[in-house]
């Protein structure tokens, strides 16, 4: 009884009026900066200038977005985002999936060893390799291309941590089922193991994902030439001054329309993301 | 298809630690072996080394004639069914009966003639479009022995199979499997701590202790015959009991016995060359003890707790020194607690083992 009753017991956000205050609350200040940047990419730049306020009186306007369309570089930006970040995204599935397996499941030489050094990626920041990284891809000529922008997003820790542990919860009488029915190696990884793994893939490629399209840091010094920005360097590189006297509005219609994928990203995996933030996804 | 398996001096070591001690074992096609033992006694590793999944330290493991202890599982010629299943959750009943058949390139029609024959066999024909959580533990458990069936296998392995199943469905289950063994003739080998299961199963029982196997026989043979007192205290329920012995006389007849508690009994035994009493221990089953009439007088016991199981009932009685003793009394008996009864032994149910644990039989035996 104990367990229907707690079955049908109602969300307790739902009925505490502080607590849906308090949700209320977080909610508006969470979406005021975004509402306000919407409104800014529909107000023009003389009533800009007037004051931010004027956000919120007419008139509107799209001509912002029709300026993206007729003179902005952001449709060649957008491509580049979306380049590096689906290149990433299916390289570190592919990697991770790869190395989780093996590393889960696989007998081979350090193999302990070799785990422990990738998790040490997971404390390396970014910042302390990318001098030598900058040299690195230097010599190799890898600067301003696309394979320069992915490689160092290819190389996930975490996404080697999460598959490895994925796998590693996944009953080992299955492979042995799958040896007893004659199944190679790799026939049990790609057959029976990996289809598996599909909720960790799902919250490994949103994360790739949103990671990728959001990088700045790496394309701001491996892509100098204007054809090669991603969005978020190129949109960085439109602010034409610290005040941005100029093309405010301009500024915040391309930082939107930068945001719409992520957005759309969101809406199609919700369900995934949300399980992911509360770590179901890796139960 | 039923082959032969020759298990043969097979040890196992995981490091310093030895798991099975030189085990020779032969299992005759067609029967229906059971390994039987506690937790952690080497019967599953042991059952796990023929079908492959573990290697082999020492000693050779041959299905039919072929040595097969240095081939992969899959090609042993054998199917295993899991204590847990271990259903591929992602595919239908149908994809996972079929995928070992897939692997061996199989042609798709006669896949499909092996499933639905399978299927049929089983009566589970109506769920090969379902995926395994849809499908309930007994449901579970007939899919996993379908697709143990469609490969045709040289030998069945169970590895403690219906330890998922409730109580009536276990039974129902093991019903079940005595029938399919009868139908397909094959060689079947069947892991389980439960005694119930090992007797009703078995054409013959393998019990195993502490690495070693302690005796191989007939359920009847090692329920009736135990060869060591492990066997003996092991198989039965209630539990044997057990007398200390403190002093023997070798009699015409056999062995007279003096034990803690009882005195002085008159058994069946002629002990092996070299029999010491010291640390000797007489065993009597609860069933085998004498319930005097009123009337007769016997040694004494006073009833403790009486367990009533229906068709029989089991008095846990202490004798006059204290000594405990378990008595089996006809289910009708109107004995309540504190009443006393008079009981008495027949010498050729009695039981001698040594101090090792060795068992001492009657004259021939």
């Amino acid at each position: 009884m104990a367990a229907n009753n707690k079955t049908y017991k109602p969300d307790a956000l739902t009925t505490n009026p502080t607590l849906l205050w308090i949700a209320g609350v977080l909610s508006v200040v969470m979406m005021a900066p975004v509402a306000w940047l919407v409104g800014l990419s529909i107000k023009n730049n003389q009533e800009l200038m007037l004051g931010t306020d004027s956000v919120f009186r007419l008139p509107y306007t799209a001509v912002n977005y029709l300026n993206i369309l007729q003179t902005s570089r952001v449709f060649g930006w957008f491509f580049n985002s979306l380049v590096v970040a689906s290149g990433q995204t299916l390289g570190v599935l592919v990697l991770s999936s790869l190395a989780g397996y093996a590393f889960a499941r696989l007998e081979f030489p350090f193999r302990r060893t070799l785990f422990v050094i990738v998790l040490f990626g997971l404390a390396v920041p970014e910042q302390a390799v990318i001098i030598a990284r900058h040299q690195m891809f230097n010599w190799f000529g890898l600067h301003n291309t696309y394979l320069g922008l992915m490689l160092p997003g290819l190389s996930s820790a975490f996404g080697v941590f999460l598959m490895t542990q994925f796998f590693r919860a996944i009953p080992k009488e299955i492979d042995e089922a799958a040896l007893l029915d004659n199944a190679s190696q790799f026939r049990i990884f790609w057959k029976i193991m990996l289809p598996l793994t599909l909720p960790a893939q799902a919250t490994l490629g949103i994360f790739t994902f949103l990671h990728g399209w959001n990088d700045y840091w790496w394309p701001l010094i491996s892509a100098t030439k204007k054809d090669m920005f991603t969005l978020t360097v190129g949109i960085a590189s439109s602010q034409t001054n610290f005040a941005q006297s100029e093309g405010l509005g301009f500024l915040a219609s391309q930082a939107v329309f930068a945001s719409l994928p992520v957005l759309v990203v969101y809406l199609i995996f919700q369900r995934h993301i949300v399980t992911a933030v509360s770590g179901g996804a890796v139960k | 298809m039923s082959a032969s398996i020759k298990i043969s001096n097979v040890t196992k070591h995981y490091g310093a630690l030895t798991v099975l001690d030189d085990i020779s074992l032969a299992i005759q096609p067609g029967e229906f072996v059971v390994f039987l033992g506690p937790s952690g006694c080497g019967k599953s590793t042991l059952l796990r080394m023929i079908a492959g999944l573990e290697d082999v330290s020492a000693g050779t493991i041959s299905v039919g004639d072929a040595r097969v202890d240095t081939l992969p599982p899959g090609q042993r010629g054998v199917a295993m069914v899991f204590q847990s299943y271990a259903l591929y959750p992602h595919m239908t009943v149908a994809q996972n009966m079929s995928f070992g058949l897939e692997n061996i390139k199989m042609p798709k029609e006669e896949i499909k003639r092996r499933v639905k024959a399978a299927a049929e066999t089983l009566e589970i024909g109506h769920l090969l479009e379902r995926k395994p959580q849809k499908l309930s533990g007994g449901q579970r458990q007939r899919v996993a022995i379908g697709r143990a069936i469609v490969k045709e296998p040289k030998a069945f392995l169970f590895d403690e199979p219906l330890s998922n199943l409730d109580a009536a469905l276990r039974g129902r289950t093991r019903l079940e499997l005595a029938q399919l063994h009868a139908r397909l003739g094959s060689t079947m080998i069947f892991v389980t701590h439960d005694q119930v299961e090992a007797m009703t199963l078995a054409d013959r029982i393998v019990i195993m202790h502490d690495r070693r196997i302690e005796q191989i026989g007939t359920p009847m043979e090692v329920y009736q015959k135990p060869a060591t007192r492990f066997v003996a205290s092991f198989i039965g329920s209630p539990a044997m009991n057990f007398l200390p012995v403190t002093a023997v006389q070798n009699n015409p007849g056999g062995l007279a016995v003096t034990t803690v508690g009882i005195g002085t009994l008159q058994t069946a035994i002629h002990p092996q060359a070299g029999f010491s009493p010291r640390g000797a221990t007489l065993g009597i089953r609860a069933e085998d003890i004498v319930v005097l009439p009123q009337g007769q007088t016997g040694t004494p016991l006073k009833a403790e707790v009486i367990e009533r199981l229906g068709d029989r009932s089991l008095v846990y009685g202490v004798l006059e020194d204290g000594t405990k003793l378990t008595v089996e009394v006809d289910g009708r008996s109107a004995l309540v607690i504190g009443d006393s009864l008079h009981i008495s032994f027949d010498p050729a149910t009695l039981h001698l083992f040594d101090e090792s644990g060795q068992a001492h039989r009657t004259g021939g035996d």
